[in-house]
């Protein structure tokens, strides 16, 4: 039986970084992160003879391919009578990439503040595997007698994160979690410092994968490998954490509330708290406007709402009390939906006037 | 004295082949040997139709280049892809998102033809549930109904459905289905247009025709049933297996939909296929004009198919909560339950969807450019520091294929340039973004 794959998305902003070596009480530096993380990847390779292992780094603006072990380098370290060799050449080479990355991105002098890549770090990684599932279709019979191409057994994506939700990836990490659903890669998530990110939660949820974030940062390592270690097919007999509550309501697009009842446009489906006369979103390009009957007709329909939209339902919504990390839920925390606007807080959104809005373009 | 037995003698069968052609209808043994002969006198790089072709050899359409390798017919066939991507139209075009289909099944006892292995009916049914399976994940907002052709009747199979589960088992039992008597195009079309003309004005609704037959007993004048059509916005794309009638391609000019005749299988499903993106939407201008008038004209055509729905997104309910036959999702509205989303709520009518089902529809309205091929390696700046593909990291190839080999739109070096980040792929990768993710990974977006 051939071994599992593991891509390693890591998240490596140094700022982000900088920030968690300062968070108390456990405060967490890079690298004693990578040295937790180099201890998880030699446990990985030393699982199984056929196991196989790609890392790719997601720098502010850049991503990069730190190790793979398709492709492993012609330089080959030198031989150490305590180190068993496939383990050193793992951990040389991403020690040599990891600096040299870092170390160009301060010659480039820039900026540190732009968000990490890590939607291009996924699709690479979404890539790559397609890469390995085509090769390893062209070993099987199975290409040559025009079968339906198997997917690669027990393949899955490790994405370590450190920076919240960028609103702006949400289309793109979105159709990353339905490539992987196709390639039926697992997709497993792990929020080192930050708020909790939606998106990865969503795609935890969505390919089948677990979502955990990290309570105690100093206990890395021990988390990784009672949870992400064990390849997916062992899953179903040992206990790993799943998320219960997940949220799926969307955002407005105009105000950025997680809303009940929305008002979607046909054309780009992009939501809205309140009818509006024209979408914000493809006006320009597409000269989207709406009927007025049924501006009149949805009004109508939205004063008889049971709940306005726009209140959180935190007293009906029925969530149970979290069981993975037993903080608890609230909905200012993850303001975070579809769409790419920014959040425009001199807005107050009054459900009576809902006219006035309308009126007011 | 009829001609039913196996004679093999060869005097016989002489006579019984001339005497089956003078009457122009033979028993199955003389068919056979009319089609072998018909298949010899063909060309063999004709594709021919399945009915004249004797067997396939499918190990001759491959040709092995010089060396013996069978790349170059591999790389053909992902060719046709890409020249079929660049010309897709380049600008934000208006696509219907919101799709309702009727799929009408031909089950008159034509489709009991054995052209297809093992008949018209098996590879249909087989078909129509990839068909299904393919549109339900391009298409998640979409609604489907399956309406059967059989003893002159429309028969409905299964109700407008969002859920391709329900779908799917109701073409499952094929007992059920078992093809007789005559179809009637009319009958079935008047069916799929009463299920549909209750929709609102910015959904699409479309009717897939798959059809084996060569004749149709209509009550009526089906040439009304088109107008009807027309008049109703409805879309008849019909896939035919035995040849073209002239009713048929005129319901598909007529209404805007696409007619095709399968000449194979594999044909068969390309036609199939081809009906799974959403349509582009018909008599939109897609881009403001200068002028007043025409901009208010454009405004105005916009506005006759752009709404503004209202849609509830639920909650899902956590699984320790108590036990019932439907616990996955509540109703915002009235706070019932509902087993699968997208749906319409049982109890309120609300549409319900998840925040990812919108999501999965944005990609064809924000689609990845086409990349270029990049031609030679003078176009390459620092062959050294792009020495493998960005996304997945495979080697490049270091010298250039010959140009024999090469196709159009092919790359002799094997990259293919994003014109937006002008980083290189493979065409391995081409194909995964343009056709699986829809977001390229050097500007990650």
């Amino acid at each position: 039986m051939a071994g599992s794959h593991l891509s390693v998305v890591i998240d490596l902003s140094p700022s982000q970084w900088h920030l968690s070596s300062l968070h108390q009480p456990y405060p967490l530096d890079i690298s004693a992160f990578i040295s937790q993380l180099l201890a998880f990847l030699n446990a990985h390779i030393a699982f199984k003879h056929e196991n196989t292992l790609a890392v790719f780094g997601a720098f502010p603006g850049k991503s990069t391919l730190l190790y793979s072990s398709a492709d492993p380098p012609a330089e080959t370290p030198s031989n150490d009578a305590n180190y068993f060799p496939p383990l050193k050449l793992v951990d040389s080479t991403m020690m040599h990439r990891i600096v040299q990355n870092l170390e160009t991105l301060t010659q480039n002098n820039g900026d540190d503040k732009a968000p990490s890549a890590l939607v291009g770090a996924l699709t690479k990684a979404l890539c790559y595997i397609n890469r390995l599932t085509l090769e390893f279709n062209a070993a099987t019979t199975n290409a040559t007698e025009g079968l339906e191409p198997l997917a690669l057994p027990d393949s899955r994506i490790l994405i370590l994160s450190v920076s919240p939700d960028q609103t702006a990836s949400y289309i793109p990490v979105m159709n990353s979690i339905f490539s992987a659903q196709k390639l039926k890669v697992t997709i497993d998530a792990c929020q080192i410092y930050g708020p909790d990110t939606v998106f990865l939660q969503q795609a935890a949820h969505l390919t089948g994968g677990s979502y955990i974030y990290l309570e105690r940062r100093d206990a890395l390592l021990q988390y990784l490998t009672m949870a992400f270690l064990p390849p997916p097919s062992v899953r179903q007999t040992i206990s790993v954490p799943t998320q219960d509550k997940i949220d799926f309501r969307a955002a407005c697009f105009c105000h950025k509330n997680i809303i009940d009842v929305g008002f979607v446009c046909s054309v780009c489906l992009s939501i809205f708290c309140q009818p509006v006369p024209v979408c914000s979103t493809c006006r320009q390009v597409l000269l989207t406007k709406f009927p007025f009957k049924t501006l009149q007709r949805l009004n109508a329909a939205r004063s008889s709402l049971p709940s306005s939209p726009s209140q959180p339902r935190n007293s009906s919504a029925p969530s149970s009390p979290q069981k993975t990390n037993g903080r608890t839920p609230s909905r200012t925390e993850a303001p975070l939906g579809p769409g790419g606007l920014p959040h425009s807080g001199s807005i107050s959104l009054n459900n009576s006037t809902t006219n006035g809005a309308i009126s007011s373009r | 004295m009829d001609s039913d037995s196996d004679i093999s003698i060869s005097d016989y069968d002489e006579q019984n082949l001339s005497r089956s052609k003078a009457k122009g209808k033979g028993k199955a043994t003389d068919k056979d040997k009319r089609k072998k002969e018909k298949a010899k006198r063909k060309p063999k790089d004709v594709q021919a139709y399945t009915w004249e072709a004797n067997f396939t050899r499918s190990w001759e359409t491959v040709q092995e280049d010089e060396r013996g390798s069978l790349q170059g017919a591999v790389d053909d066939w992902m060719v046709r892809g890409r020249r079929k991507r660049l010309l897709a139209p380049q600008n934000a075009i208006r696509r219907t998102i919101i799709r309702h289909m009727v799929l009408l099944i031909d089950l008159s006892s034509s489709m009991m033809d054995r052209d297809m292995r093992p008949t018209r009916f098996a590879v249909t049914l087989q078909y129509a549930r990839e068909f299904i399976i393919e549109w339900f994940d391009q298409n998640p907002l979409g609604q489907m109904a399956v309406v059967g052709m059989r003893a002159g009747v429309g028969e409905r199979i299964s109700d407008m459905s969002g859920n391709p589960q329900d779908v799917l088992k109701s073409i499952s039992d094929r007992h059920k289905l078992e093809p007789t008597g005559e179809p009637s195009l009319q009958n079935s079309i008047e069916m799929a247009r009463n299920s549909m003309n209750h929709l609102p004005t910015h959904s699409s609704r479309e009717i897939l025709i798959i059809f084996g037959s060569l004749t149709t007993c209509d009550p009526g004048n089906i040439h009304e049933t088109l107008d009807e059509c027309v008049k109703n916005k409805i879309r008849i794309s019909i896939v035919a297996l035995a040849a073209e009638m002239k009713i048929c391609r005129e319901l598909c000019d007529k209404t805007g939909g696409q007619f095709g005749v399968a000449m194979n299988e594999g044909h068969f499903k390309d036609l199939l296929f081809e009906i799974v993106p959403p349509p582009a939407q018909r008599g939109i201008i897609p881009r403001p004009a200068t002028g007043g008038t025409t901009a208010t004209a454009a405004a105005t055509t916009a506005n006759a198919a752009a709404d503004l729905m209202m849609m509830g997104f639920p909650t899902r309910l956590p699984d320790a909560s108590p036990p019932s036959l439907c616990q996955r999702f509540l109703c915002p509205r009235c706070l019932a339950k509902v087993c699968d989303v997208p749906t319409d709520c049982d109890i309120c009518g609300l549409m319900i969807v998840s925040s990812p089902h919108l999501a999965r529809s944005y990609h064809h309205l924000f689609p990845v450019k086409p990349y270029t091929a990049v031609a030679s390696f003078d176009a390459v700046p620092d062959p050294s520091a792009t020495s493998s593909c960005h996304a997945c990291s495979r080697p490049f190839p270091t010298t250039a294929a010959p140009p024999a080999n090469v196709g159009e739109g092919m790359s002799a070096i094997g990259r293919y340039r994003c014109p937006d980040c002008n980083t290189d792929f493979c065409s391995d990768c081409d194909v995964f973004v343009h056709d699986v993710i829809h977001c390229c990974p050097g500007c990650s977006k």
